[in-house]
């Protein structure tokens, strides 16, 4: 007769992302020119850039690179002095390219293996939101084969299949502590795939300026059973069944863009790219858990994202045959609208600033490095769900170095 | 190739600068229009650091004035000293522990009874028996006393009838004549907190208006003026709290009166009522059906319904007939719920206005605990609630808070004194602080 409703205890949602997660890391000489190349041919990272623009490619690539990412964000809680800081942790964003067509043919093939979306943060075990986030790794692998055709000398379309492997690792506390005081965990981690495409169309106008436009596909990622685990009190354990599993779908966004590319000269190349990203078709994230309990019960928690838009330019200095000094810079809206600001994406408003170095070091063989600084504005929120009240403010380094050969 | 090099440089400058953490500019705490170099508490066992019904270390670690003195030290705070067990005697005055949940859900709780601070027990002619613990002798800026009502305030002998405040007297019962508000002013101190008051009317509530009565409202009016007259006679400042309405606690709504019928009707579907015995009016009580609207305390022994009770008519089911009604002292039943909120609306309305008049911040506990009570309360992603156990909120008492609630409630009061005081003593961090623990 006495009884207990156990906790209304919602393991409430987590995974997320944002402008903050799409990660816009596809080439290193793309990026020196502030993540610019919609509307300009440099090499095989045209094959996520603009497929359309690949038949275009005078050569055939290999490359690959890579771009360490160090995201440091600070939560500040409301009505305190604390600092919370996420733990140094270095993602690593890739990419890789093949392009190959016979010499002056009117096509070629390509395959692009990049990650567009992702996140690791890590606020530990013992800040202010540890019942909303401890730490997420979320990552999104896609793999594109491409086709890409020359129609004209002036015009070339492409489109590619994407085939995403997406994963997630996240942990949060869970407010139950035994008999020691230790709290809770819940560890949410698995992998699953989805699938999408690529498509654009690159021309040359008479005027000199080159013109890209490219459509890439909302990738529905489902996660069909992850393993849920649950560190609770032994006498809690019932209400939290182990093994269980979780099945969620993540919509990755389509994102619609447009670039141009101006030639003042034989060593300049300007580039101007604006993107559109429907991150409205991201509306709630939902976990649903093999095994419900009276306590576990599945979550559904809106996130009700807008589009977001990106401007971007970058410039390109050829100073010999071998050296090219890039630079770029860019605004990005943030996608999360007030009151859903989650410390698993704290985003905002950006502004970022890119520098890129070339260098021909041996006969086809380029070595590029970038280097990326990102400022997210500060941010002061309220979370509707999680009542989480305070400052966030980012900065996002991103060094990066690729190697491409060409022939 | 020395390019390359110069290109490696870069890079683990780039390295370095990726060192740098970003911090967000907070305005430095300030005291703002208050001095708070020496701040003390007055209080009961919710001052005290009571919880799960007793007195012991761990709760007393994160009393609520221990949480606010603590933060007071970044805008001018001193020490603030509590009047703790020491570590062999950390389990005070033993409390209950949760050991573990029958096959239907309900708990079970275990008593502590090692390392208690028990020094022996006082008969007390004409009162009863007084526990005495282990005096402490150090500073004390946490007056609380578990069980003290403000109408004890100024009353001289008080030292020798409770045991929490005994223990803080130098004296041993029964020679104190030290009243409690003297000890809290023998020393000097710039701020207070002031939440006494609620058993003043708690009393009655949790003893079902059968074992204590509720202190008349001129009396506390008359006693409440005198103490913050006094307390503010050099020109201090302070904070005081309202108090809660009792019936926002779970030890009035975890055994409700459906359930009870419910359990009964498994067995017997032909019962279709309960019986309690009533106020009516006066000191006047007669039997009569119960609703839901009768409040059930936390700690009645549901075995006891259905037992056969001997009654001029022969033997009948206990509780279950107008003859063997469920005893007053367990059941706060509706008349003496609407008397004891006409009367906690009249303390409040003191507290309010003398507060007022004396420019002090108040904590509007009734207000915020009713709230909670209502809608729940999500902070940090944990949700709070009123229910017994699960809710976070209360201790296993179902009276007291958890830690949590300490930590909450801390928050509350800095946030009202630094309102009213244009101070900006900064918050603490909830989610440092825990429910319930389980086994």
């Amino acid at each position: 007769m006495r009884k207990i409703l156990l906790l209304v205890l919602t393991i409430a949602p987590l995974l997320a992302y944002s402008q903050g997660f799409q990660v816009n890391l596809e080439g290193q000489k793309q990026i020196g020119m502030g993540h610019t190349g919609t509307g300009i041919v440099q090499d095989g990272a045209s094959v996520f850039f603009n497929p359309g623009a690949v038949a275009m490619l005078s050569e055939n690539y290999i490359q690959g690179g890579i771009s360490p990412l160090l995201f440091k964000s600070v939560f500040n809680p409301a009505g305190t002095s604390i600092q919370n800081h996420t733990s140094n942790k270095v993602a690593t964003p890739f990419q890789a390219y093949a392009v190959w067509g016979p010499k002056s043919s009117f096509w070629k093939l390509g395959i692009g293996v990049y990650t567009p979306f992702g996140g690791l943060t890590d606020w530990g075990n013992t800040w202010q939101g540890k019942y909303v986030l401890e730490s997420l790794n979320l990552k999104a692998i896609y793999i594109q084969p491409t086709l890409s055709v020359k129609l004209a000398d002036w015009m070339s379309i492409g489109g590619g299949f994407v085939y995403n492997h997406g994963s997630v690792d996240l942990t949060r506390a869970i407010p139950l502590a035994n008999s020691n005081g230790d709290v809770g965990q819940a560890r949410l981690k698995g992998s699953g795939k989805g699938y999408g495409w690529n498509a654009g169309v690159y021309f040359k106008t008479e005027a000199g300026i080159t013109i890209g436009i490219t459509h890439r596909s909302q990738v529905n990622t489902t996660i069909p059973a992850g393993d849920a685990i649950f560190t609770v009190p032994a006498s809690l354990q019932s209400s939290f069944p182990q093994p269980n599993t979780f099945r969620s779908t993540i919509p990755l966004p389509a994102t619609n863009s447009i670039g141009f590319g101006f030639y003042p000269g034989s060593k300049w190349i300007l580039a101007l790219d604006v993107n559109l990203v429907n991150w409205d078709s991201y509306k709630t994230l939902s976990f649903d858990y093999k095994t419900n309990t009276a306590v576990l019960q599945d979550t559904h928690s809106a996130r009700n994202y807008q589009q977001a838009y990106s401007l971007r330019g970058g410039a390109q200095y050829k100073a010999n045959d071998k050296l090219a000094l890039r630079f770029g810079g860019g605004y990005a809206s943030t996608a999360v609208l007030d009151g859903y600001v989650t410390p698993e994406a704290p985003d905002a408003n950006r502004v970022y600033g890119t520098l890129g170095l070339g260098y021909t070091v041996a006969k086809h063989l380029d070595i590029d490095i970038s280097f990326e600084y990102e400022h997210l504005m500060q941010r002061t929120q309220t979370n509707f769900e999680s009542q989480l009240s305070g400052t966030f403010k980012t900065d996002v380094y991103i060094p990066g170095i690729s190697l491409a050969y060409h022939w | 190739m020395k390019t390359l090099k110069l290109h490696i440089y870069i890079i683990a400058g780039l390295f370095l600068l990726g060192a740098c953490k970003p911090e967000i500019h907070t305005p430095k705490p300030s005291a703002g229009s208050v001095d708070f170099s020496r701040y003390i508490a007055l209080g009961n066992s919710l001052t005290a650091g009571y919880a799960d019904g007793g007195l012991y270390l761990a709760g007393q670690q994160v009393s609520y004035p221990s949480i606010i003195g603590k933060q007071m030290q970044s805008v001018g705070g001193g020490t603030f000293s509590q009047p703790l067990f020491n570590t062999a005697q950390a389990n005070g005055s033993g409390y209950l522990s949760l050991t573990g949940f029958n096959a239907d859900g309900t708990p079970i709780t275990t008593p502590v009874t090692t390392n208690l601070a028990i020094r022996g027990v006082l008969p007390v002619p004409g009162f009863g028996n007084v526990t005495l613990y282990t005096k402490y002798t150090g500073d004390i800026n946490n007056y609380g006393v578990p069980g003290i009502k403000l109408m004890h305030i100024t009353y001289a002998p008080y030292g020798n009838l409770n045991g929490y405040f005994e223990r803080l007297l130098p004296g041993n019962a029964p020679t104190n004549s030290t009243t409690y508000l003297d000890f809290v002013m023998s020393k000097p101190f710039t701020f207070f907190s002031n939440w006494l008051g609620n058993n003043d009317a708690l009393g009655y509530a949790t003893s079902g208006g059968a074992g204590d009565v509720l202190t008349d409202k001129s009396t506390f009016a008359a006693l409440y003026n005198v103490l913050i007259n006094t307390l503010t006679a050099k020109g201090q400042k302070g904070v005081v709290a309202t108090v809660p309405d009792v019936t926002s606690i779970p030890y009035f709504n975890t055994i409700t009166v459906a359930a009870i019928l419910a359990g009964v009707q498994k067995a017997n579907p032909g019962v279709k009522a309960l019986y309690i015995n009533a106020l009516v009016s006066g000191s006047t009580y007669a039997p009569r059906a119960a609703t839901t609207n009768d409040l059930v305390i936390l700690t009645f022994p549901t075995s006891k319904i259905g037992q056969p009770v001997a009654t001029p008519v022969g033997n009948l089911p206990y509780g279950l007939t107008p003859y063997t009604p469920i005893d007053n002292q367990y059941v706060l039943d509706e008349k003496e719920v609407a008397l004891t909120e006409d009367y906690v609306t009249s303390y409040n309305t003191t507290i309010k206005s003398v507060a007022a008049s004396k420019g002090l911040a108040v904590f509007d506990a009734y207000t915020f605990l009713q709230n909670i009570k209502q809608n729940g309360l999500v902070v940090n992603g944990v949700s709070v609630n009123s229910n017994y156990i699960s809710g976070g909120l209360f201790s296993l008492d179902g009276v007291h808070l958890t830690p949590r609630g300490y930590a909450i409630v801390a928050n509350e009061f800095i946030k009202a004194i630094n309102d009213k005081y244009n101070s900006s003593i900064p918050q603490v961090n909830i989610s440092d602080y825990n429910g319930v623990k389980f086994p």
